[in-house]
């Protein structure tokens, strides 16, 4: 309301919500304003049955007249901006150094006058709700307390679910990676003048192998590739003369599921290995083979070393990617998260609130494992990219310095 | 300066080298060799195939047709061991291309103990002594990335130094370098031609070119337009491409 938010220029450090609050004159009036009426708007919501102000209705209708009482402090101070306009600063008695102070405690006391009321309707209202759907014998009408008597009676299947999610994407990550480097070490594999013919013809080989690989994987759903590998691996284990259940003992859905996430991530995977690699500047190869070093030592000993630090940030995304994407696996019958929530949904016959479950789970399953692995790319000295990208996305390449002949 | 080793075979000679990028030919029947001792300086405008030549030398480009003859062997040959023989051949990059994942120290030990089976110690000690004759003796432990560009063109050489070169090769080795820092680069290429070294200089230093080099090369065009001794190719040159080219740098 006031003028001058030059203050609010100080340190870079602070979030900007932070430097409004502490610096901006503004937030003292205008701000809080805003927070007073959503204290107004939560105090007229309906009570739980845990609310503790349902027990000192009196106190309730006092912290709802400050509120109110604030509001018509700022309206005042509003109007007298707007009559006074550029004198407001010299003019108005809001100005002052000992009313401003007032002010700055007043608006302390409206967030915590907002806090209470949040907490007694939203946290306690929540708290209410939980309490009802544990205990009910069947399912409340009411939406989210439907929701949260599925996530209540369906717990185990969810749990199951979300440690079969977190499997999958753990080691099928961890699993794509190891089978990434192999790939991208024979994807990379270049004719060199040293080389007898067998040489030459297995790195064609190896390096075609990569190519093909890494086009057909890419290209196909990863949902149809789990249908192939999982029926497939079946039609093959019963022409080895073993029973069904012998073969569901071996061959289960969650190892097939695994198969195919693994191979699935180890062609994107491989890819950004391979851009990590590409883009480390030429001249370090040229260097390296100027001083006698084999195409494999250049790349073992000064090329690779700085590729995978370019390739970091793209293969942690893979993890969150798979956390994702496992998803499609429930198509062969993998009891991850996705399985779990169709199943609570067809015993309750509720779609959106199993789903919403779901969403919630695999926002919270992303996050954390994107929280995980920022911090394992600090550690390596790494800046993190974008992790929530896709594994379509491009790889950047730095442009190649034109040649001087 | 080395004139008196002119009689002796030569170290490397070039056989009708010739090099193309797609439909643009960058070298045409090149014929060119250097004694041991020798420093031959390659000038000429950008664009005429210098760097090329120089980049065929040691197989980094690899050439359409033609000989490099080095040691007796040919290494524009199918099959030849060019790990072996770039050992011989120390090469010094306009860009400097040190290897950025490395500290001063490991850059210059990293062939040595790769390559001759040279224990870490060892290599390292070789390694000082090159560092300390490039003026860097303060630097081993630095990252690679804090030098100035001076700095580490001197790491370059050093670097080069270490496999006991018995050529090396300079691919304008100053032109990405501030004028004020040129100097004590070319102060270390000085020393080395002292020493005997046999060098093939690719520069647009036409002092170092005049002062410290036993012959020119004036490339133009994909071909060499005359060759001969400093002195006279910059007093009294022969062809009128090279007067003109001269002229412009001497203006």
């Amino acid at each position: 309301m006031a003028e001058a938010p030059d203050q609010s220029r100080q340190s870079g450090k602070q979030g900007r919500f932070a430097r409004f609050v502490l610096a901006d004159h503004r937030y003292v009036l205008l701000g809080t304003s805003v927070v007073a009426l959503l204290g107004m708007q939560l105090s007229s919501q309906p009570r739980s049955t845990l609310s503790f102000l349902a027990h000192a209705y009196a106190l309730e209708v006092v912290l709802y007249y400050v509120l109110v009482a604030w509001l018509a402090v700022s309206v005042v101070a509003f109007v007298i901006k707007l009559v006074t306009r550029r004198r407001y600063a010299t003019v108005s008695p809001f100005t002052r150094p000992k009313s401003r102070h007032v002010l700055r405690v007043g608006s302390y006391v409206v967030w915590a006058i907002t806090l209470v009321l949040f907490v007694d309707r939203v946290v306690l209202g929540i708290a209410a709700t939980w309490q009802l759907a544990t205990t009910a014998t069947s399912r409340p009408s009411d939406s989210f307390a439907s929701a949260l008597y599925m996530l209540w009676q369906g717990r185990q299947i969810f749990w199951t679910g979300i440690t079969t999610t977190v499997e999958l994407a753990v080691f099928g990550t961890i699993i794509a990676f190891f089978l990434a480097l192999l790939l991208v070490f024979l994807r990379i594999q270049q004719v060199d003048r040293p080389d007898n013919d067998l040489v030459r013809f297995l790195k064609v080989v190896g390096s075609g192998f990569a190519k093909v690989y890494s086009a057909v994987v890419r290209g196909t759903p990863m949902m149809v590739q789990a249908g192939i590998i999982y029926f497939g691996g079946f039609g093959i284990m019963r022409g080895t003369g073993l029973s069904t259940t012998e073969i569901n003992g071996i061959w289960s859905t969650f190892v097939a599921g695994l198969v195919t996430i693994s191979l699935n991530s180890t062609a994107y995977m491989m890819e950004v290995l391979r851009g990590g690699i590409e883009s480390v500047d030429e001249g370090q190869t040229e260097a390296a083979r100027s001083l006698g070093l084999s195409q494999w030592q250049a790349m073992s000993k000064v090329v690779f070393p700085q590729g995978i630090k370019f390739a970091i940030p793209g293969l942690s995304n893979e993890l969150v990617i798979n956390i994702k994407d496992s998803s499609v696996l429930s198509v062969i019958g993998v009891f991850d998260l996705m399985f779990a929530t169709t199943t609570v949904a067809g015993i309750y016959y509720r779609q959106t609130e199993s789903y919403m479950i779901a969403a919630v789970c695999y926002l919270v399953l992303t996050m954390v494992a994107t929280k995980l692995l920022s911090k394992f790319a600090r550690h390596f000295d790494v800046k993190a990219g974008p992790v929530m990208g896709t594994s379509d996305a491009k790889v950047v390449k730095k442009p190649k310095k034109g040649k001087e002949a | 300066m080395n004139g008196d080793n002119s009689s002796s075979s030569p170290l490397i000679r070039v056989e009708g080298l010739r090099k193309s990028f797609g439909d643009h030919v960058v070298l045409r029947d090149i014929d060119f060799e250097v004694r041991p001792g020798e420093v031959v300086t390659i000038i000429g405008a950008s664009g005429s195939g210098k760097s090329t030549l120089l980049r065929c030398i040691n197989l980094l480009e690899t050439p359409d047709a033609g000989h490099v003859w080095f040691h007796g062997d040919d290494l524009a040959a199918e099959h030849v061991d060019v790990n072996r023989l770039r050992e011989k051949i120390g090469m010094v990059f306009q860009g400097f291309n040190l290897f950025n994942n490395m500290n001063v120290l490991d850059n210059c030990t990293l062939a040595p103990v790769t390559l001759r089976k040279m224990s870490k110690a060892e290599a390292e000690k070789v390694a000082l002594e090159h560092l300390d004759s490039v003026g860097l003796s303060g630097f081993v432990r630095a990252d690679v990335n804090t030098l100035s560009g001076g700095q580490k063109q001197r790491v370059a050489i050093a670097r080069a130094l270490c496999m006991q070169p018995d050529l090396m090769l300079f691919d304008e080795p100053t032109s990405a370098l501030d004028p004020e820092i040129v100097g004590e680069v070319l102060e270390v290429m000085r020393a080395l031609a002292a020493k005997g070294m046999t060098m093939v200089v690719v520069t647009h230093e036409m002092s170092f070119a005049r002062n410290v080099s036993d012959e020119v090369v004036f490339m133009d065009q994909g071909v060499i337009a005359e060759k001969g001794a400093p002195e006279k190719m910059f007093t009294n040159p022969e062809m009128p491409r090279t007067r003109e080219f001269l002229a412009r740098y001497l203006a």
